[in-house]
């Protein structure tokens, strides 16, 4: 992990922050009058050079949470205040989301497959896509954006009011406490989340079914079950874990090392969303190669 | 008054006093901007060293130093005898139980209570006690500070004054050895000030409490205070008592007591 001082000293100099490098990219740009000219090198290098710092620091910060989330003293009443805050009340959005993407891709997907006659494919179709792909990356999109803004915004906001210090002084070890709950909380809350927003969507997909002409209930159930193996659910659950630990990651990150008073503090929010949710399509890509060469797909 | 002070707090008479905080050639620097410039003090148990300072001389970054927050460029900080930047994450923590440390802004965990902010060191470190035990602790720490009423209302519900106060009853909460004061009667209305210089001297009194005191306030100069720093263009300029420094000639010295 990257020490307190030398940060400081270094950040305040190159005022750089990526994903502000890409703010900053533009706005020199537009200053040149024109799109079509040539970047200049430097640009480009200190670009380059302030995403690998960033992404090294997120690295070591994630090698940070790793060393101390098995470490003794563990903050058992924080955890579950955490977990309360961002999993039970993201509960609402989520299902809300879940609902209605399960509802649209059945009713969008319905001619296409009419079309090949397969219409009776459609559950069994939209039950593997909403497990296998739709429901976590949505999910986890949603909460990058509730989730990851809150803690970037409340850690950001206890950052710069000298919270964290005072803790630190106190001779509690911040990390522990705010980080290391935090991330524990979006790690466990993310699957649990998936999983009802599968069900919700699927719950979707019966509704949707059933406007046009009559599914029972038992005959869903067994097309969706018959569908479904073993491998379409349990990679999408662990790649939801892994969703969940980049949310806490980055929204902590962001937070934790805010700068610059009040301003930082938005700046922290929003930026915690953006780089969580770019991960988060990393992350997928990646699960989709691993999944592909264990032949799970 | 305060060689009065000086004399009952001394524990072994005839034997030099243990220094608790030795603060030797501190500097610090924010990129260019040299602030500490080879700082020295010494701190000894059971005094209280006032810190004097124009605005942005430096003074909350040398109390900073002293537990670990800001690391000095250079320079050395025994705390209690250890040195604060040799010390693993542990040792330090355990340190820091021992030092209170009372923040300019407060700093008061605004998604607590007045009652949870208080709890927080409580449960953290003293863990053989009972909730009773912690009321105890709380209703006490509220009452020195006058504000026992406060105990349900959330930091956003108080004044900067208020704030003020409940930030220093979390800092002694622990009873700590040594108490780090960033100006704790400013923003505070006379009356109000000079019960927390009376909770100050009632501590030292009590417990042998060290401390450093940052302020601007005369009742801390002339009462709380044994010994007085002035910290000017980064070094600790001069010290010595209120009726010394008070009866300087030095131009510099004189014009923190014209306007006091
Ligand atoms: N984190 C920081 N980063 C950069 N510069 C800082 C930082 N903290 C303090 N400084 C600088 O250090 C100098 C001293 O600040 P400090 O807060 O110690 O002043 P002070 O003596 O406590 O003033 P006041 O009486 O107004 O509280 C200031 O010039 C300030 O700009
Ligand atoms: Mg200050």
């Amino acid at each position: 992990m990257v020490e307190e001082e030398g940060r400081i000293a270094s950040n305040c100099n190159e005022v750089f922050v990526w994903p502000h490098c890409d703010l900053t990219f533009i706005n020199s740009l537009s200053a040149r009058k024109s799109y079509f000219l040539p970047m200049d090198r430097s640009d480009v290098m200190r670009g380059a050079k302030a995403i690998i710092t960033e992404v090294g620091e997120l690295v070591g910060f994630t090698g940070r949470f790793f060393r101390e989330a098995f470490r003794s003293r563990f903050e058992w009443r924080e955890l579950v205040r955490q977990c309360y805050l961002n999993g039970y009340r993201s509960l609402p959005l989520v299902a809300i989301t879940a609902f209605i993407m399960g509802l649209v891709l059945t009713v969008q997907s319905r001619p296409t497959l009419a079309r090949f006659g397969a219409e009776t494919m459609l559950p069994a179709m939209v039950a593997i896509s909403v497990v296998r792909e739709i429901a976590p990356v949505i999910t986890a999109l949603i909460c990058a954006g509730k989730i990851g803004s809150s803690i970037g915004a409340e850690l950001g906001s206890m950052k710069v009011t000298e919270q964290i210090d005072a803790m630190e002084v106190s001779g509690t070890n911040p990390f522990k406490f705010l980080v290391v709950t935090r991330i524990w909380s979006t790690i466990l809350m993310l699957p649990l989340l998936v999983i009802l927003a599968d069900a919700i969507a699927i719950w979707a997909c019966f509704i949707g079914v059933n406007m046009k002409g009559a599914v029972t209930w038992q005959l869903f159930q067994q097309q969706v079950f018959d569908s479904l193996v073993f491998s379409d659910v349990l990679p999408a659950l662990i790649k939801s874990i892994f969703f969940g630990l980049a949310i806490g990651v980055v929204g902590c990150y962001k937070g934790y090392n805010t700068e610059k008073g009040t301003e930082g503090v938005g700046r922290s929010a929003h930026s915690a969303v953006v780089v969580a949710s770019l991960v988060i399509f990393i992350l997928d890509l990646v699960a989709v190669q691993v999944t592909e060469i264990m032949g799970l797909n | 008054m305060a060689g009065a002070i000086d004399s009952k707090m001394r524990p072994t008479v005839g034997v030099e006093r243990e220094v608790v905080i030795r603060l030797r050639d501190l500097r610090k620097a924010f990129g260019t901007n040299k602030v500490l410039k080879g700082f020295d003090l010494d701190v000894h148990r059971g005094e209280n060293v006032m810190v004097l300072g124009k605005s942005g001389s430096g003074k909350s970054v040398l109390i900073k130093c002293i537990v670990g927050l800001l690391r000095p460029d250079q320079g050395q900080v025994m705390v209690l005898g250890q040195d604060v930047y040799a010390l693993g994450q542990d040792d330090l923590d355990h340190l820091r139980v021992r030092i209170g440390f009372l923040f300019q802004s407060s700093a008061l965990y605004d998604s607590m209570t007045v009652r949870e902010n208080l709890e927080f060191p409580l449960r953290r470190h003293w863990f053989a006690q009972s909730a009773e035990e912690r009321d105890a602790l709380v209703k006490e720490a509220l009452e020195n500070v006058g504000l026992e009423h406060t105990a349900d209302l959330y930091p956003s519900e108080l004044s900067g004054g208020m704030r003020r106060r409940i930030g220093l009853a979390r800092t002694l909460i622990l009873k700590p050895e040594i108490v780090l004061y960033d100006e704790p009667t400013t923003g505070l209305d006379p009356i109000t000030g000079k019960e927390i210089v009376e909770l100050i001297l009632r501590l030292q009194k009590k417990y042998g409490t060290s401390s450093v005191i940052i302020s601007h306030d005369l009742n801390v100069a002339k009462l709380a205070a044994n010994r007085i720093a002035v910290l000017m263009d980064g070094r600790n300029y001069v010290e010595g008592s209120y009726d010394e420094l008070r009866s300087m000639q030095d131009p510099v010295v004189q014009q923190f007591f014209i306007f006091m």
